[in-house]
């Protein structure tokens, strides 16, 4: 089966004034007009199977919203292509229209003086769907984001929260193929990123296909399982996001606690190469190791010969660590593989 | 229900969240109206100008109220601002036409505006000691013309509001275009006023048929033949605002989604 979304040798440059400061520089403007050109997306290859989940992250002015305006047809590339289950963005505007779902998490595409209620309905008419087919599909997001307090609320007296649910079902409501999430969690609390979190789930699950912007790593652990880094405008990594932390966050840290205090050295020379550290307690001790060296049950193993364990926990590095040390050319990437 | 009809009925809803405001924009123009009569009732006191009566501009200024207050409720507003937030983006991913869309939205405010204009022009009327209505075919005329009044208002507000696309603000081009439509429409004064060649201008413009055309029919100052013949003046610039409307949003969509929002 052909790629749900393929773009190809992406391109977009814009073209910004160029001004001096204050109003002699806008005035010179007027008269001879210079421009700049900003490169935003520079060669981009990206192609996505349907049913894929997939994260693309980068740091703020990478060209990820950019990416996205132009795998949703809202922009025109300078060069290069782009195509939606074989469409053209530009040529089958309307076709395309009901196979994407964008969402901009910073946007509302809600009526601001209509109750939710009634901006889905019109969103219903504007997608021509069945009264069934609404009814089943609200319902279903209804039990996930919990949309009952805000049907009856009118767009303007949403808090933040409520407004991003109800932009997710907006978004969601004519069931396309292809999702488009642009930071959608961004400002809301933790209970509420929770509820939005299992929505991308069960979209994952019923078969979308789901691009994630985020700045929030969290979005994307346990949802995506391709992750894609983009850096000032071109992808720098494309690959499988399990094999990225194999391959750059072998590390774990194992935190034990035990019923009479440890001897450090004792510990140092049964797991050589590991790093102890000693705890806020004499009976606390941390064992930071890579896991391709020594396993987690070895280290409990060793330690459990030394003292009694009480209790004992293993941390992993998330994938925000390493994608910190990517954006700080901590990790280099050779070339787009994993 | 179909995409246009939905997205008038979301209007028609919506706009009683800003009764005050649409009531403010009403009053402002009957203030409009009160001044003009009251001008006009001392000018013409002892003998009619340039062939206007005093009865005759009563109901000119009355057509020119209802005129002023068709399509008045700030839709303009709401496009302009979705131009420059960049929200127009999710307009480009529905699966409608742009520009249909907004006409509709322009249509579902209109039952508030003609709710408004009924109460003002029969008290009006009351006051005024009654109107004079035309003969049938004049009045069917006249009908027709104010039917027009509704796209073609919709139109030169709607291709003003799109220069937003270029300017980045839309005051500027607001007050441009108030100023334009108020002169050259004969809402504040007759196109019959105006020198001779500024009146021919006008005449031919898009701007008279959203007000003088009416009002003109109504009074009797033009007759059956010439009524047709400006009636059908107005119709030509709706059907080519209509289509030119179309080129310039492709050319305000190019601006945006190559130079970017």
């Amino acid at each position: 089966m052909p790629p749900i979304v393929e773009a190809r040798d992406l391109t977009k440059v814009f073209r910004r004034p160029e001004k001096d400061p204050g109003l002699a520089g806008s005035l010179k403007h007027l008269v001879r007009r210079r421009f700049t050109d900003k490169v935003a997306v520079d060669h981009i290859d990206l192609s996505i199977e349907a049913g894929e989940a997939v994260a693309y992250v980068g740091p703020n002015g990478a060209g990820k919203s950019t990416t996205v305006k132009l795998l949703s047809g809202i922009l025109v590339p300078t060069t290069g292509e782009v195509r939606i289950d074989g469409l053209h963005p530009q040529h089958d505007r309307t076709a395309i229209a009901h196979r994407i779902g964008v969402l901009f998490g910073q946007r509302t595409q809600l009526w601001w003086d209509l109750p939710v209620r009634e901006s889905f309905a019109v969103l219903r008419d504007i997608y021509g769907l069945d009264a069934a087919t609404y009814r089943k599909r609200l319902a279903r997001f209804d039990e996930v984001l919990d949309l009952g307090e805000i049907l009856p609320t009118l767009g303007r007296k949403l808090s933040l929260g409520q407004r991003m649910r109800a932009d997710l079902a907006a978004a969601m409501l004519h069931g396309p193929r292809v999702v488009y999430l642009d930071e959608p969690t961004i400002g809301l609390d933790l209970q509420v990123k929770d509820k939005v979190r299992e929505f991308f789930r069960t979209l994952r699950d019923e078969g979308t296909t789901v691009m994630l912007t985020s700045h929030d790593l969290a979005d994307i652990e346990g949802f995506c399982r391709r992750l894609v880094i983009i850096d000032e405008g071109r992808i720098i990594f494309d690959g499988d996001l399990g094999a990225v932390k194999d391959q750059y966050a072998r590390e774990r840290i194992l935190h034990v606690e035990t019923e009479q205090p440890v001897p450090v050295e004792a510990v140092r020379l049964a797991l050589p190469g590991a790093v102890i550290t000693e705890g806020e307690t004499p009976n606390q001790i941390s064992v930071r190791f890579d896991r391709f060296v020594l396993t987690a049950g070895h280290a409990v193993t060793a330690l459990a010969g030394l003292a009694t364990l009480v209790d004992f926990r293993v941390d992993e590095p998330s994938i925000e660590d390493v994608i910190r040390r990517v954006y700080s050319g901590e990790i280099l990437f050779d070339a787009k593989s994993a | 229900m179909g995409a246009y009809t939905a997205q008038a009925r979301g209007v028609a809803l919506g706009i009683l969240e800003y009764r005050v405001n649409v009531l403010l924009g009403i009053v402002a123009t009957l203030m409009q109206l009160v001044a003009l009569l009251a001008v006009w009732q001392v000018l013409l006191a002892d003998s009619p100008v340039q062939g206007f009566t005093w009865p005759q501009m009563q109901a000119y200024l009355l057509v020119t109220f209802a005129c002023g207050a068709l399509v008045s409720t700030n839709s303009d507003f709401r496009m302009a601002f979705r131009i420059q937030s960049g929200l127009v983006a999710l307009d480009l991913v529905k699966p409608v036409d742009y520009q249909r869309s907004r006409f509709a939205e322009a249509l579902g405010g209109l039952w508030l505006e003609v709710v408004l204009i009924l109460i003002v022009v029969t008290s009006a009327a009351a006051l005024l000691g009654g109107l004079t209505v035309p003969a049938g075919p004049a009045l069917a005329l006249f009908a027709i013309s104010m039917l027009l009044v509704v796209p073609l208002k919709f139109l030169i507000v709607y291709v003003g509001t799109l220069a937003c696309f270029w300017t980045q603000s839309y005051m500027g081009v607001q007050w441009a275009r108030i100023a334009v439509m108020s002169l050259l429409s004969g809402a504040l004064i007759p196109l019959a006023y105006l020198p001779g060649w500024l009146g021919t201008i006008a005449q031919w413009s898009p701007f008279a048929g959203l007000t003088s055309t009416p009002a003109l029919i109504y009074i009797g100052r033009v007759g059956f033949g010439d009524g047709m013949m400006l009636v059908a003046v107005e119709l030509g610039w709706v059907i080519v605002l209509w289509f030119g409307a179309r080129l310039l949003w492709r050319a305000a969509v190019r601006q945006l989604t190559v130079n970017g929002g």
